[in-house]
């Protein structure tokens, strides 16, 4: 697919990447500091700065746009030039808007720890930041745009990635203004927290995350894309269908009821993009399940993981199931499916196929690369799972109002237990992530024999 | 040509789409005027409730405690009172539901504090529950009250000597205001007497009603 006339510099991908995986370590600490204060309620207490209600949001944020974002922002910068068969348009504005990324990132943290917040989810950040993530977001979405109009003759018909890709620049764009805006109150800033929140994950690391699926899965396995015509189904219909679903958030809540069961239906109706693009990713995917390497088995535990997540999210939303899980820790272990058994995996992979060949040489150890997946994979089996049932049993003790709230986050203890071992499984792995990509970036001395 | 491979027609077509599901969810609960329109015991809060909100945001109390009795019968009587308490405030055993929350209860409220999750219960109905010396001792030392709480302890809204600060009695002045935008206590309260009365029109004097169950409403 390549053009061997186009040399690419790829600074700006390889820098967002090492970036990323940086911001990834400390946001997952924060994450495993929060789980053992389910244990441990007093650990570390007694620190404004520190505290679990002060840094939750950095450990959301961090994994959403310190992590994921980036990753995928670093991923996009090596994948679009490719799918347009041109150099970047700018690397030197792809660093600039490093640079700025970072900034943004590390002023998050302080002002969040200093408890200067917006106070609404995902919308935590304040007016200063939110400016220049506008800024940042602008200058990161000219580079793309500018890079595809200038591609080649023979790349006139866009990849599918690209339409995800170009899709997520605009959604994200007008999303995160139109969130921010301070003009809402009561529950109409309810409503518009949750249209912004559903769709941050819908329409932004959905789409930015399926680009990246449908670039590395064919590349990766060999195999081409299983069909076109799905492709075109599963785009425009999350194009249609995300925007409408903010309020199965407020299901029974002081909302209007028709605006709950408008979310509801189209909620279900979710089924359709996701199965056609886990259809598409899975017939490409077909005879490589266990050929492949750790590049592989992310692409395949990702897809599996994003098939399970988008199929408990409808169900959530029909009021019989939400009466029991919505508040509980089940939501938890939801969340954790989508941002890093789905779409985290997916960025990993691209990771673990790019990063070889920008720096044109191995990845340090592909063992390493092995204990990261499977590390991971059963650590988050272990954090979700136990969510699932301790949330679950929770939710049914709540309606009954004779059991006092306080026997019913007791019984979540034994499940909290696992999770906090669970998630020690999932950083250790990380740290194997973290160490193999620096041992590559610095041009470890002991190369594995074959290529990624 | 197909829609697909012109970028510019398909920004357009997926900001048409986006658009018109913002519209119907978000555009038009923004004009429903029934939304803003404040319940009958609706009161603005003070500088001092509103610098307990503050403080509640800061501290991140929203991602542990909701402010949502959600439209579900065991909510209401979850988050209700119970005949202890309805006996010792008010001198009647009855179990009073809480009302499920009303948009116009929120009027005030910008940012929204609705929350997501119940790591504790939910706060939607606390103003009233308990006095402020609980609530100092609460935020103090949650587990002095509450055994089994998973709740921080903010120490840094105390002083030295373990008093509290001015945070912490603004703290508690918005927590007592919560749910007190519809007075169903009092209204609960006022129902079931009347019941009594109509049940069995001249009780006598020293006799109270028995106790049909002992716990309810209890958190």
């Amino acid at each position: 697919m390549n053009n061997p006339s186009v040399v690419h510099e790829d600074t700006s991908a390889r820098w967002f990447i090492y970036t990323a995986v940086t911001f990834f370590l400390v946001t997952i600490l924060i994450g495993i500091l929060m789980a053992t204060r389910f244990v441990f309620p007093e650990f570390l207490g007694g620190i404004a700065a520190i505290s679990t209600g002060r840094i939750r949001p950095i450990h959301t944020n961090g994994v959403l746009f310190g992590w994921l974002l980036a990753a995928n922002m670093g991923l996009a910068y090596f994948v679009v030039p490719r799918l347009c068969g041109t150099k970047l348009y700018s690397e030197k504005l792809g660093l600039a808007t490093l640079g700025l990324w970072v900034v943004i990132i590390l002023g998050a943290v302080v002002t969040l720890a200093s408890g200067d917040t917006q106070a609404k989810e995902y919308l935590e950040l304040n007016t200063t930041l939110d400016i220049l993530v506008t800024i940042a977001w602008v200058m990161f979405a000219v580079n793309m745009f500018a890079t595809i109009a200038k591609r080649s003759k023979e790349r006139e018909q866009m990849y599918v990635s690209l339409w995800y890709l170009m899709g997520t620049l605009v959604w994200t764009a007008v999303l995160w203004i139109v969130g921010n805006l301070p003009v809402y109150s009561g529950v109409n800033d309810a409503n518009v927290n949750w249209w912004f929140g559903h769709n941050a994950v819908g329409l932004i690391f959905t789409p930015m995350g399926l680009a990246m699926a449908y670039y590395y899965i064919p590349k990766s396995t060999g195999n081409p894309l299983y069909s076109h015509k799905l492709s075109i189904i599963g785009f425009w219909t999350i194009a249609f269908l995300y925007i409408w679903n903010g309020a199965h958030h407020i299901i029974f809540g002081p909302i209007p009821t028709w605006l709950q069961t408008v979310a509801i239906l189209f909620s279900i109706s979710l089924l359709i993009p996701v199965w056609t693009a886990v259809t598409n990713f899975y017939g490409t995917l077909r005879g490589k399940w266990t050929q492949g390497n750790y590049v592989v088995k992310f692409l395949v535990a990702g897809t599996t993981f994003y098939l399970l997540t988008c199929f408990q999210g409808p169900m959530h939303s029909l009021r019989t199931v939400n009466q029991i899980v919505s508040k509980t820790d089940w939501i938890i272990g939801h969340a954790h499916m989508a941002v890093f058994g789905g779409f985290s995996f997916f960025a990993m992979a691209g990771i673990y196929y790019t990063l070889p060949r920008i720096l044109k040489r191995p990845m340090y150890s592909d063992r390493l690369g092995e204990w990261h997946f499977w590390l991971s994979f059963v650590g988050f089996l272990g954090f979700a799972v136990s969510l699932w049932i301790g949330g679950f049993l929770q939710g049914l003790q709540w309606m009954n109002y004779t059991i006092a709230f306080l026997d019913t986050v007791k019984s979540m203890f034994p499940y909290y237990v696992v999770r906090l071992f669970s998630a020690a499984i999932m950083i250790a792995a990380q740290l194997l992530f973290a160490f193999n990509v620096y041992k590559t970036a610095r041009g470890g001395a002991q190369p594995t024999p074959a290529i990624a | 040509m197909k829609l697909e491979a012109k970028a510019f027609l398909l920004v357009i077509v997926v900001v048409a789409f986006m658009f018109l599901g913002t519209y119907f969810t978000m555009i038009v609960p923004l004009m429903d005027k029934s939304l803003y329109t404040p319940t009958k015991d609706a009161k603005p809060y003070t500088a001092l409730e509103l610098k307990g909100k503050r403080i509640y945001e800061r501290e991140g109390c929203m991602y542990c405690h909701t402010q949502q009795v959600r439209n579900l019968l065991e909510e209401t009587q979850r988050y209700g009172m119970g005949e202890e308490e309805t006996f010792k405030r008010f001198g009647i055993r009855a179990l009073i539901q809480a009302p499920p929350s009303q948009p116009g209860e929120y009027v005030y409220d910008q940012p929204h504090l609705l929350g997501t999750r119940r790591v504790g219960p939910d706060l939607a109905r606390v103003g009233g529950k308990y006095d402020n010396t609980w609530h100092l001792n609460h935020f103090r030392d949650p587990r002095s009250t509450s055994p089994g709480s998973l709740m921080p302890a903010y120490t840094w809204l105390y002083d030295k000597a373990g008093q509290p600060t001015d945070e912490a009695i603004a703290l508690v002045a918005y927590i007592q205001k919560l749910g007190t935008n519809y007075k169903w206590r009092e209204e609960g309260v006022e129902q079931a007497r009347a019941l009594q009365v109509k049940r069995n029109p001249a009780p006598p004097a020293e006799q109270s009603v028995p106790p049909t169950t002992t716990q309810g409403g209890a958190q």
